[in-house]
This record gives C-alpha cells, structure tokens and sequence, in this order.
C-alpha cells in the first residue's frame, strides 16, 4: 500500500512538474531574466534598468538622490545612512503571506541602486521554495555593500521577515543598516490630509501615479501557490511589475520628500502643514513657520483647527497671549461652524479671559456660548458637566457679595 | 479533635453503618540524604538559608541521574518536594552557563507564575538568574526583553505550540543553548491533550537539531500507572523513573462513607452532596482546616451554599470557607490560595483545579464528594489532606451513580487497583497531521525525516494534496498563507472563552467599567450561562440576561445579581449519526461496529431546581446554536428477531435499550480506565448524518417509535472530538462488557431500576430493568 501510494504521487508529480507541452518557454523567458549561478545554487534574477530622468507617474527618479538624507533620517527618527543616495538600497519584499513566522517566505525580492547614471532593479526570484539558500545567496552581498535601506513599512514587515529567512538558514543577518522606513514621515505629513497611508494612496495622490492592470496585494501569495502547482509562469509577470513599481515609487517618494525639506514654497496647505508636524519635534521654528504657511495658503477644515490648536499650544507656552488669543479665537469662530463641537480652544479662551485678562463678564458670555454649542452637537456629558460647573463657578464670582 | 470526630463518625449509629470500609496509613519517617559533593557552594547555602540542610533520598537520587545525563521523571506524591528535583540542576546549570537556556512547561499560568514566586525565592543571592514567565499574560512590548534576557523561560505547551515554535528564529538563543526542558505536573498530560503534548515537543526536539541542541527532559507527576511509559511517549526519548519517595508523612485515615437508603422500594440514597456538606460542617465547625472535591462546577456551588450555610448557623461567618474552580478569576483563585496559606480560609470547596501542586499549605481532611473518576486522581485529592506530620483524614461520599456505587462496595478494588494508565495517542491522525503542518510551517520536512519515530510520508502527500503543502527539492514546504498553529488548540474544540459581565450596579458612572465576575469555556457556554439561567459564582446566584455567542460578536454573557432559591440545570437535545464505517463484527443477536460519527448537542431549555433539597419547581426554554463535532463510535444494533423475543412492545424496548446503553456507558470506564465523562452515549439508529435533527430525551423516544423501520442502535462514542482510540477499546472489548452488565444486573438488589444498574426507575420506566436483563441475556448468549 504504502509503494503504490510512493509510486502515484510519483506520477503526479512528475505530471504536475512537467511543463505543460515541449514547446513551452522556460521561466526566465517569460518573466525576461536569466539564470545565475550564486554559489549556492542557481537564481532567476530579472534586472531592468531605468535613466534618472525616468517619469514615475509626475515624478523624476533623480531627485531621490540628491535629497538631504541626515535630515530626512533625523526626521523619521532614524539612523543617518552613512553614505549619499548612491549607496542606497531600495527594497520591497513579495511573500506566501502575512501571517509571520518561520512559515512565510519571500519569494521574490526586488532590490533597486542607483548605477552612475541609471537606476537599477534587480529581482530574486525563487522557481520554487527550495531555491531560497541560492536566494539568500545572491541577496547578500547586495544588502552588505549598501550604506543605507530606503522601504515602506519595512521596520514592521520586510526587514523581520527576511531576518527570520536568514536566521532559519543559519546565515547572518546583513540587514543592520540604517534604515529609513517612508512609512512613518509619510504617516506624519499625510495621515491629516488623505484617507490612508497606503502607498497606492500615496502614489495617486503625491507623485500622480495611477498603475494599470496593477494585481491587488492580496492575491499575491495564490498567484505564486498557483505557479507553484501549475509551473505556469505567465501570470507572474504582473506580480514581477507590481514589485518594479513598489520599488520606483520608493525612490519617487523619497525624492518628494528631499524636494519638499528644502523648496515648500512649491507644497500645498495641507502638505505644508503634515511638513509641520514632521519638523515640530526636530525643528520647532521650522515646524512652526510650516503651520503658519498652511494657514495662509488657506488650510481648510479639521486640518486647519488642528493646526490652530497646536500653534495656540506652542504660543502659549511662551506666553504669547495675544497671538494665542488670536488663534483660539480663530478655533473658535471655526468650530461654529463645524459639526463637531471641540471644547479645547473655548476652555483655553475662558482662561485666558478669566486669569490673564480678569475680564470674568467675557469669561462668562464665552462659556455660555460654548455650553449652548456643546449641547446642539450633542456632546459628551464629561464635556457639558465640565462646561456647566465652570460656568457656575463664574457666576458665582460674578455675583454681587452679599 | 480530628479523631474525636471521627470516632464518632465511624461508632454513631447514624453514620457509623454507612462506613463501608475505613484505611489506616501509618506515618512514615523521612530518609534523607547530603548535599552532593558536586552541588555549587552558593546554592547549598542558598538551601540552609531557607532552613534546608539535607535532601531527601529522592531529590539526592535524582541530581545523580540528571547529572549523569539521564532523562528522568520524578512520581513521588503531593508535597514531598518534587520541584527541588528539578530546580537544583536547574540553578546549578545556570550558576555555570549564564549563557544556556533552561524551558520549564506547566499546564497553566497559574502554576508558572506559582513556580516562578518559589524559583525567584531560593536563587535570590545567586548570580546571573535571568527568569521570566512568558505566557498570554506576557505584555507585547516586554515579550522581547523576555526573549532577549532571559536563560529560563516559564511556559505552557499551548505557548510553545502558538507563540515560540512558530518564531524559532527570534528564540534562535534559546534553541541554540537549551540545557534542559522541565516538565511538570506530567501526569495532566493525557488523553488529548498528552497526544498534543507529545507532538509539540517532537516538535521542539526538531527546532532543537535545526540549532543544533539536544536538551536533557526533567519530569515531574503525580502517582500514575505509567509514568516512565507516558515519559517516553511524550518525549520520545528513553527516561530514567524515579518513584522513591524519601518525604516524610503523617498518619491517615481513609475513609469510604455510602450515604444511607432513605426509599429502599426506589433504591434512592441520601443525596451525597447533602451527605458531603454535611460531614465538612462538622470538621469546619471545629476548626479543622477542610478541603471539600467537587465532580463538577456546578456542584462545586451547590456544595459551597450548602457548606456556607451550615458554617454560618454556627460561626456566624461563612467568609471563612471559599470556592475555587477554573473560570474564577485569577485574582480571586490567588486570593483564595493565599487565604489557605496563611489560615484565614478554613474550608475550600473545589474542582479538580486543586488537584494540581497549586501551593495552598496544609489541610487536615479532604472530603471527596463523588468518585473523581480515577483512582489516581483519587489518591492525589486524598493527598491535599495531610502533609508531612500530624493525622489527617480523608472522606471518600458516593454518589448513587454506578461506577461510585461500586467503588464504595467494593473498596478491596478502590485500594487494591493500581493507579491508572496515562494513555496518550501521539499518532492519532487528526492530532499528527495538525501538528505536521505546524511543524513545516516551522522548518521544511525532509523526505526521509520521521516525525518522533512515525513514518509520516503518506500523510505529507495527502497535506499536498491538501494544498497546504508543496514539495521542493528532497523536502516538504508550508506553502499557505495562514499561520497553522493559530487553527490548532491544545485543549479544546476552541480557545474562545465567555466573560461573564455583572451589570447589576451599572448607574451613570460606571457605564465604561466592565465588572467581569467569571470566565466560561466555549464548550460548556450554552449549558451554563445560555439566557436566563442561574450562574452561581462563590455560591451567589446571578441571572443570565443576555449571550453574546455570534462568530463577529466579543463573546460575554451579561448577568444581573438576583436572590432566588434555585439554580437551572439545562436541557439538551441530541443526536448522533454515522459518517463512515470502519470495523464490523456479526454475532448471533447483534451486529457490533465502529467507525465515525457526528454528534451534535444543542440545549433547548433548562429545569429549575430548588438549592437544599433538589427538587424541580419549573422550567423555560431558550434559542441557541447547535453544537457538533466529529468523533469516534462503537455501536450496537440488536437483530430484529432478538427484540421480537423480549417484547412485542417498542416503547418496552427502548425503555429497555435506555437502561442498557446508561449500563455500558457507566461500566465501560473500568475496562478502559477513563473518566464517564471520557464517554458520551446516545440510543439512535443507523441512519446516515444527512439531515437529521437533534431531539431531547422525549422527542427521541417518540421519533424511534414512530420510525418506519425499527432498528434502534446503542452507541458508545469518544467525548474528545477527533476522539483518542476509547471507541475502537469499546468495540474490542464489547462482549465482555455486555457480560459485565448482566452480571451487575443480576446482583443489584434492586427490583425494578436503580443508579447503580439501569438508572432510577422513574427515569427508565418500570419494566426497563426487566427488559435489559431479558436483553442482555440474549446479546450474551
């Protein structure tokens, strides 16, 4: 029973393993790439090569690399690469999945540096999973020659797991670069003003990309099961591009923002003011004039309170009350017309007017408004308790000793 | 006062004729034995500082094995200080090598944050001691300091299984560097979950080769029949047993206590949870410190009103006596545990929780309310009573139902059996093939590769074809996007539990606070906390007001405090239909046979029923999920001709086939040495598992009478889904157990059906006893 049951999975494998017809084009012929030798067996490795000059959607590749990467590293609170943007990797990984662990593989690595005048993307691909030794292989050198990793959400994804895939093969982890995850300037600059920060967002929305026939993420891993079952590589392709664009809209972004630290009179009002929460930790004054800019080139909206409130709270705190005064008044005013109600700008001005400016009958008419308005949106008891019990505590100050 | 007490209670003439039969167990002087030469100074003195200047015999014994390299298990009993055995080669190893890694497994957290206290306690002047708990209760971001510092790391198996195997990459030190694996409390590891067991640990001797360790097992159970046997089982490797116990103990006496006939005509005894509450009020109220077992959770209350109420007549304080049973929580149980410590809890009524080492210091007499369903279980809760010196007593109350009957009629079997057999099925192929898929998930299967000694070839090809797996090169990859160990729970058929939220004093400010009381498993969810019932917690009654069940719900149960005078006991239908058969067997009355089943449970409604003196004083129903899940069966069919002969009548003969299937159920358990609760049973028939549906005790009745053809089927199936091999023991031994069953019949002194052979006969019917003597002779003949 058991050398029947040997001998037909046998069969089946050879019949599933055998590329269907004679005539069939191996796998480096579709996907255009060629078979090298890595000293530890051999690697599909597909490269193509793209000028500086190279559009990705509204965006030129050549800027990347003359961004200022100290700063933009000290910005997203990473490590300043010891190197300029020639020694920068970009790297994008595409896996069996996202559960984690031992058990998800990187199947494809595509790995893109800048070669004197053209940008370069190579990717690793494994034909089928016991081709991750040869993977592993090829990708090393690369990762060790390079100064500095540049990838989206790598800190959280990318870079864990080809640690994990280098521990499980008993190799090194030559991954210990600085690194610098866009994810997290990104999320600083564009979480306020764009619905997410995806980078299929970011690409529509910053560098004015719009991908066609792109294979949505998620199919990814059945794809690759499925050419691991079927030996058919064409569907591939569209995986092997959509790891080319991740790869170029690194570099597109990184770009954008090495252009933005630097020229903000090109920038929007709600990218002048995500730049300002980006600077605020590391440069407050340059935060600061970032805010002030968004606000004049006409910042609208929630995005426009939130920046007035965090300008008050810096003015505040260097008891500028005039110009905090201002900008609470501002919110103020603002969120009347909004459907929220935000208490924090009527507290602060009900303070200022109260212990400032002693003017307890301003105080007063202020917080009345504020408790008529906190109960047409509906807000929280916490909030009309507060609102109320303040109120109360100035009438009574207010009213003639007896 | 102990023995005053207990004098009366064997000489009175109310108690005395219920003693069946008492045991002396004389005291025991300890043998003790140096300090090993090889031990490290510091540690010695670290001993003597805690008050210890010698071993005894076993501990000395076992550091000479561990030291020799020797895998071994330690079996001594309750409190003869197994953990020394396993903590000083521990400590010394780590006073050595600050750099190797020592793993300690314990089936629950509470037991590892138990042993962590008592660790930390005894290495407090010793260098280089990095030790941490890494469990659910580990916080996310300390989970990598754990894994960067610590060189002993407390767990359980269902962590190693879900959270440390499957990222062996970022443990790669501790693989690398594994010194020893501790297991404790070993004898908890069987049946399924031993079977879990066994494989997560083959899975961890493979991660070990992969970083080239082999860790040296250290064991510790409780008395069992095999605990080498079940060693070797679990870690595949050969152990060395260590069963010498050189503990001192104290003089003990066992008692077996039958609670007297009150209706000889019914063969109705004394309820024994009546019987039991009222033998630990009489300790209780002298101040003898008590620990009362429960068979169930729901007796655990029942009893701890009872007990609560008895204590309080008298003391006017019934704070002294507690509750403890798994879904309490944790803060409660540790209260509880520090309360018997420290002496200002008396009385302890409990689950079978309290059988495991968790520390709660010294109790003068258990009271063992119903057979625990194994004789080491037994031994083990009669050991709570009673440490090292002193006397102490232990109560051993029947119930009325058979297998408790017997025991305390024939206590030369209650002491002179062996301890039970732990029986684990590591090859089991539900288990295996799970396992399988964790463990390439972990590192690719080679071709040749055995997983612990088994041949697993056939069963990767089937995981191909499966699709979860792929083959490369001479090895077998996961190649799914899921995470395997995520869908594979060690213990139940789901890890999901129930919260169950007091809402009773919600007002304004306490909108956002949840009052979590308790906790409840999935699989006994709708029977306990379904709406509307009486969920008792530390004996005070709460009312369900409404379950949160639905799969994208978070699963709670609201409840509200209530006085009321009665608890609910719920109503479940039931069905059980074969999806394939395996074994057949022809014999001249009856065709036997084994194979798959589906059962499918579902409650319906709940009783009422009045706290003190049990009766029912109403009823409801409620809408709930069905529950189902695939097993294993033995079943019987009696030929058509067979039951024409005994009666005319089908309602006779499925009276009659009730008693019978209610017999082999009780009576199976010792042929098989499990629990009853091990067993389910069911009289059905033979249709195939399409489109039936679940029906309580009476619609079943009814639809087997009405059926076209009349071919009622007795089955025996395994409580474990997937099952564990007790069905296809039940199928082997079924003519034996037959006989067994008329032969207890002919001897029960019942006339017309009582617990202890058929079931009470208001339950049965009056002449089903008659009819399953009539066919059992015929199935015997």
């Amino acid at each position: 029973m058991q050398s029947l049951d040997d001998l037909r999975r046998v069969i089946r494998r050879i019949e599933t393993r055998r590329p269907p017809g004679a005539a069939a084009r191996p796998v480096e012929a579709i996907l255009g790439g060629e078979i090298q030798d890595t000293g530890a067996g051999p690697l599909l490795v597909v490269r193509r090569e793209y000028p500086l000059a190279h559009a990705h959607g509204r965006a030129p590749l050549a800027p990347a690399f003359a961004a200022p990467l100290p700063l933009l590293a000290a910005l997203a609170r990473a490590e300043a690469p010891a190197t300029d943007g020639r020694g920068l990797l970009f790297l994008d990984t595409e896996t069996t999945g996202l559960a984690g662990g031992t058990g998800t593989y990187a199947f494809l690595v595509g790995a893109g540096w800048r070669e004197a005048d053209r940008f370069v993307v190579a990717q690793y691909f494994l034909r089928d999973l016991d081709e991750e030794p040869a993977l592993l292989a090829a990708l090393a050198p690369v990762l060790e020659r390079a100064g500095g990793l540049v990838t989206f959400n790598g800190t959280g994804f990318d870079l864990p797991l080809l640690e994990t895939r280098f521990v499980l093969a008993r190799r090194r982890w030559p991954g210990l670069l600085p690194h610098l995850d866009l994810l997290r300037p990104a999320r600083r600059v564009f979480a306020p003003s764009l619905a997410d920060c995806r980078l299929a967002t970011l690409e529509r929305e910053v560098i004015g990309l719009e991908r066609d026939d792109d294979v949505p993420g998620a199919l990814i891993p059945s794809l690759y099961f499925d050419f691991l079952r079927t030996r058919r590589a064409a569907p591939l392709a569209r995986v092997f591009e959509h790891n080319r664009q991740d790869v170029l809209s690194l570099v597109a972004l990184l770009g954008w923002f090495g252009r933005a630290l630097e020229h903000h009179e090109e920038l929007g009002a709600a990218e002048l003011a995500g730049l300002g929460r980006l600077w605020e930790p590391v440069d407050l004054a340059r935060g600061l004039g970032c805010y002030r800019g968004a606000l004049a080139a006409g910042l609208a909206g929630d995005a426009a309170h939130g920046v007035r409130l965090r300008l008050a709270a810096w003015e505040k705190r260097r008891r500028a009350w005039d110009e905090a005064h201002a900008l609470w008044t501002d919110a103020a005013r603002h969120d009347e017309r909004r459907a929220g109600f935000d208490p924090r700008p009527w507290e602060e001005l009900a303070k200022l007017y109260e212990h400032r400016r002693r003017d307890l009958g301003a105080a007063r008419a202020l917080v009345a408004r504020a408790l008529d308005l906190a109960g047409a949106a509906g807000a929280s008891a916490r909030v009309v308790d507060a609102l109320a019990h303040r109120l109360a505590r100035l009438e009574r100050r207010l009213a003639p000793r007896a | 006062m102990l023995g005053r007490i207990l004098d009366d209670l064997l000489t009175s003439p109310t108690t005395g004729p219920c003693i069946t039969a008492t045991r002396h167990f004389a005291p025991r002087p300890p043998v003790l034995a140096p300090f090993p030469p090889s031990l490290d100074p510091r540690i010695a003195e670290a001993l003597r500082a805690r008050g210890i200047h010698d071993l005894y015999a076993h501990q000395a014994r076992a550091w000479e094995l561990i030291e020799k390299g020797h895998h071994v298990v330690v079996v001594t009993p309750t409190a003869s200080g197994k953990t020394l055995c396993y903590n000083l080669p521990a400590l010394q190893c780590l006073v050595h090598q600050p750099d190797a890694r020592i793993l300690y497994l314990f089936p629950t957290k509470a037991l590892a944050q138990d042993q962590l206290a008592e660790l930390e306690e005894l290495a407090r002047t010793l260098p280089e001691m990095r030790m941490f708990t890494y469990d659910g209760d580990t916080p996310q971001d300390a989970r990598r300091a754990v894994r960067a510092r610590a060189n002993l790391v407390l767990t359980n198996p269902d962590m190693l299984h879900s959270g440390i195997l499957p990222h062996h990459t970022k443990w790669a030190s501790l693989f690398q560097n594994l010194r020893y694996v501790v297991i404790d409390e070993l004898h908890a590891y069987r049946g399924v979950f031993g079977s879990h067991l066994a494989n997560v640990l083959r899975r961890l001797r493979r991660v070990c080769r992969h970083y080239g360790s082999a860790p040296q097992f250290v064991m510790a159970s409780a008395t069992i029949a095999n605990p080498g046997e079940l060693a070797r089982r679990l870690t595949g490797e050969s152990v060395e047993e260590l069963a010498e116990s050189g503990a001192p103990t104290g003089d003990k006496l066992f008692v077996c206590y039958n609670p007297p006939v009150v209706n000889p005509e019914l063969g109705i005894r004394a309820p024994y949870l009546g019987e039991a509450a009222r033998l630990a009020v009489r300790f209780l109220r002298e101040k003898i410190a008590t620990i009362v077992f429960a068979q169930s959770r729901l007796a655990t209350e029942v009893l701890l009103t009872a007990i609560k109420g008895g204590v309080a007549d008298r003391t006017g304080d019934s704070g002294i006596v507690r509750g403890y049973r798994g879904g309490y929580l944790p803060t409660r149980r540790r209260a509880v545990e520090k309360g018997l410590r420290e002496g200002e809890v008396l009385g302890v009524v409990s689950t079978n929780a309290l059988e495991l080492g968790v520390d709660i210091g010294h109790l003068d007499v258990a009271v063992l309310a119903g057979y625990p369903g194994a004789i080491a279980s037994l031994w083990q809760q009669a050991g709570r009573a009673g440490r090292r010196s002193g006397s102490s007593a232990a109560v051993f109350v029947a119930s009325s139902a058979p297998l408790d009957q017997f025991m305390v009629t024939h206590p030369e079997y209650l002491f002179g059996t062996p301890p039970e057999h732990a029986r684990v099925n590591p090859d089991n192929p539900f288990i295996l093939a799970n396992h399988l898929k964790c463990a390439a998930f972990e590192l690719p299967v080679a071709d040749a590769e055995r997983f612990g000694d088994t041949d697993v070839r056939r069963l990767l090809a089937a995981l191909e074809d499966e699709g979860v797996l792929h083959h490369a090169g001479d090895r077998w990859h996961w190649a799914a996007e899921t995470y395997p160990a995520d869908h594979i729970s060690l213990r139940t058929v789901t890890s999901d539990n129930f919260l169950v939220i007091d809402t009773t004093a919600r007002d304004a400010a306490q909108v956002k606070r949840r009052q979590v009381i308790a906790e409840v498993d999935w699989g006994s969810a709708f029977a306990t906390i379904h709406p509307k019932a009486i969920y008792l917690v530390e004996s005070e009654p709460y009312e369900v007001q409404e379950l949160r069940w639905r799969e994208d719900e978070e699963k709670v149960a609201y409840v509200k405090r209530v006085q009321v005078d009665y608890f609910t006991d719920a109503i479940s239908a039931k069905g059980v239909w074969i999806l394939q058969r395996l074994a057949d067997q022809d014999h001249p009355a009856y065709l036997a046979e084994q194979g798959e089943v589906l059962v499918a449970e579902k409650v319906v409604g709940f009783k009422k029923i009045k706290l003190g003196t049990l009766e029912n004083v109403g009823s409801g129903e409620v809408e709930l999920p069905q529950q189902e899940k695939q097993t294993t069966a033995a079943w019987l069919t009696v030929a058509p001709e067979a039951l024409a002969r005994v009666s005319p009548s089908r309602e006779e003969l499925i009276d009659g086939l009730r008693a019978v299937t209610y017999l082999l159920h009780h009576l199976a358990p010792i042929f098989l040495l499990c629990d009853v609760r091990d067993l389910g049973s069911w009289l059905g028939d033979t249709t195939p598992a399409t489109g039936g549906a679940v029906a309580t005790r009476e619609s079943a009745k009814r639809r087997l009478m009405d059926a076209e053809r009349f071919n009622p089927t007795v089955y025996l199936y395994d409580a474990h889904a997937g099952g564990i091999g007790l069905a296809e023991r039940v199928f082997e031994i079924l003519p034996a157990l037959l006989r067994r069953g008329l032969e207890t019949l002919e001897a029960c002194a019942c006339r017309a059906g009582c617990p202890s052979c058929v079931g009470p006969v208001n339950e049965v019917g009056r002449r089903a006893r008659a009819t399953a003597q009539a066919l059992l002779r015929l199935l015997t003949a």
